[in-house]
């Protein structure tokens, strides 16, 4: 095809050509998908001359053994679940992957069940308390056990002196189904993303213990990946999707006018298939958390903040294999740094940002102060993995890992 | 003889592998509880093989029975955990995920993957086709156009033009192109 309009159509022609230019790029159905969805429906990979065909997943797990297989080329997946695949932990071979730029941060959280408020439980430490003298012992659920929301649920009961795996059962739920088994009592409270916590809260079916915000302001959530494959056969094709895929976080979040008109895009049977407004406040940091507590929350679920949220820090992917290494998910500890400069595509991500005038230099790592005081920086990710009191990494573990 | 555990969890209906499978010889347990019982189900059945619909929500959860299970005597593995991209393609077009527990021949398999293949076969031809290329050039071109006709009856800039159609277009649940052709349309009708 000889194209020869100049402008933005430079790159499809020139050496920076995409050498694939149909990408089949996977999403799950969550408010956090939103920068993937507005890149691909409102043409901001055409002028680099890229396809997004939009490929809604129905778990993890498919999308994952389809970005192994290649039927996905890049996907939006939960930071932990790309290090997972890399590093051989869960239902498919160790294949070495990448993570080409962050798609957001904050944004999920920890809801529990009328029936915990109506006992009283409606803060952490009467949760701790009922947990510690309760008889029956309470089930958690997650969406993934490597996910990022495992994770937060983790990190979030252990800082406040329960244990996650032993205090407590700890499941796995799909999150549609979330709502239906916290109200028919299987499960007493969960961790997952938006749209299924507001929705919890505006069915009044739970409450919004804490958000993932409060355990560590502007984490790190969803990533774009994709094997490292993809990054070598095709790294024109790879920095024309971050492009993209960065000025469609941009524009998310130029205005709140553009947050709204994307809210209202997501609702759509297509893609989240659900009420505006279960998307649409939280989206804006306007929480209600079911207790009557209404908040405008400063570490709101964000797209970009000028590059800041989409920067692949190493900080950020070792933060994850520490926490595997500290609940048994990793029976040794891994070169953290090492296998973090293999994942993260601070290179290509840096190329990208600068060819689309986003702030591009800067620290390979960032430092930041968690919920239980604790410091993370990146410096010493093996001292950090043994620095917990609760965690599980002796031979007893029952999610012990590694073989 | 392999005892095969069925998850039948989604519109799909796995469980009408049932009979093709109990035919072919293998001993089949059809399971269409809930799916947040399945590590206790695996569990008590104790399964050599689990199928579930490779589209089903409930595979995060077989996720966390194959963590579980890597300690034990019997772990489960996916059939897929190898390095052929070829095997993995082919299972996620036979329609089911198969779990397996280690140790089990992977041509033990094979007939039952080609029983699921066959019956959902007909699902194949519903699957969305590709874009053509000549069709995003098309689009591009669209739109190029209908944003020059918007800056010159909204008197903007070319990115004030991009930011509308966006806007709209978000907010009507469409895409860029479809605002773009509504825009060439009403600017050919008022001429």
């Amino acid at each position: 095809m000889n194209e020869t309009t100049a402008g933005p159509l430079a790159w499809v022609n020139g050496s920076d050509a995409p050498e694939k230019t149909e990408i089949n790029l996977g999403f799950m159905a969550l408010s956090d998908c939103a920068s993937v969805v507005v890149a691909a429906t409102q043409g901001f990979a055409q002028p680099y001359g890229l396809t997004l065909n939009l490929k809604r997943q129905s778990s993890w797990a498919n999308l994952r053994d389809k970005l192994v297989s290649g039927e996905l080329d890049a996907a939006h997946s939960l930071y932990g679940l790309v290090y997972a695949v890399h590093l051989g932990i869960g239902g498919v071979a160790p294949t070495d992957m990448a993570v080409l730029m962050g798609l957001n941060q904050n944004g999920q959280s920890i809801n529990l069940s009328h029936g915990l408020q109506a006992l009283g439980v409606t803060s952490p430490e009467a949760l701790d308390r009922h947990v510690h003298q309760s008889r029956t012992k309470l089930t958690f659920a997650q969406t993934f056990p490597t996910g990022t929301h495992a994770m937060w649920l983790y990190y979030w009961l252990a800082s406040q002196g329960i244990h996650p795996l032993q205090d407590v059962n700890s499941v796995v739920v799909p999150p549609p189904q979330m709502l239906a088994h916290l109200q028919a009592g299987r499960i007493d409270g969960f961790c997952v993303g938006e749209p299924w916590c507001a929705s919890a809260v505006k069915q009044n079916q739970g409450f919004t213990l804490a958000t993932t915000q409060t355990i560590w302001p502007d984490h790190p959530e969803k990533v774009l990946g994709c094997t490292r494959a993809f990054v070598e056969q095709y790294p024109n094709t790879a920095r024309a999707l971050v492009m993209a895929i960065l000025e469609a976080s941009r524009f998310i979040e130029d205005s709140s006018e553009n947050r709204r008109s994307t809210a209202k895009l997501l609702s759509a049977p297509e893609y989240l298939d659900a009420p505006l407004d279960c998307i649409e406040p939280r989206l804006l940091g306007d929480y209600a958390d079911g207790l009557g507590n209404r908040w405008q929350d400063p570490h709101a679920l964000r797209f970009h903040a000028g590059g800041e949220v989409n920067v692949p820090y190493l900080s950020d992917g070792m933060w994850f294999m520490t926490q595997f290494r500290r609940w048994g998910l990793l029976r040794d500890d891994p070169d953290y740094l090492g296998v973090a400069r293999e994942v993260q595509q601070l290179d290509v991500y840096r190329e990208a940002a600068g060819a689309v005038g986003v702030a591009a230099e800067g620290e390979d790592m960032r430092s930041s102060q968690l919920i239980d005081g604790k410091i993370w920086d990146g410096s010493d990710p093996t001292g950090y993995a043994r620095s917990f009191k609760l965690h599980a990494m002796s031979e007893s573990s029952p999610l012990l890992a590694s073989r | 003889m392999l005892r095969i555990l069925l998850i039948n969890d989604t519109a799909k209906k796995v469980g009408r592998l049932k009979a093709a499978l109990t035919e072919a010889g293998f001993e089949v347990i059809d399971e269409s509880g809930l799916t947040i019982d399945l590590p206790a189900r695996v569990e008590t059945v104790r399964p050599d093989v689990i199928l579930i619909d490779t589209e089903s929500p409930g595979r995060d959860v077989m996720e966390q029975v194959v963590l579980v299970s890597r300690d034990q005597p019997r772990p489960i593995v996916m059939f897929t955990d190898e390095h052929d991209p070829n095997v993995m393609r082919q299972a996620i077009k036979s329609g089911v995920s198969a779990y397996i527990v280690e140790g089990i021949h992977a041509q033990r398999l094979q007939p039952i993957l080609d029983v699921a293949m066959a019956r959902f076969e007909s699902d194949q031809a519903l699957r969305a086709q590709l874009q053509a290329r000549d069709q995003q050039l098309a689009e591009r071109k669209r739109i190029e156009l209908a944003k020059g006709m918007l800056m010159k009856m909204k008197h903007c800039n070319e990115e004030e033009a991009y930011t509308l159609m966006r806007r709209q277009a978000m907010s009507r649940q469409q895409k860029l192109i479809q605002v773009a052709e509504q825009i060439i349309t009403m600017s050919e009708l008022l001429g």
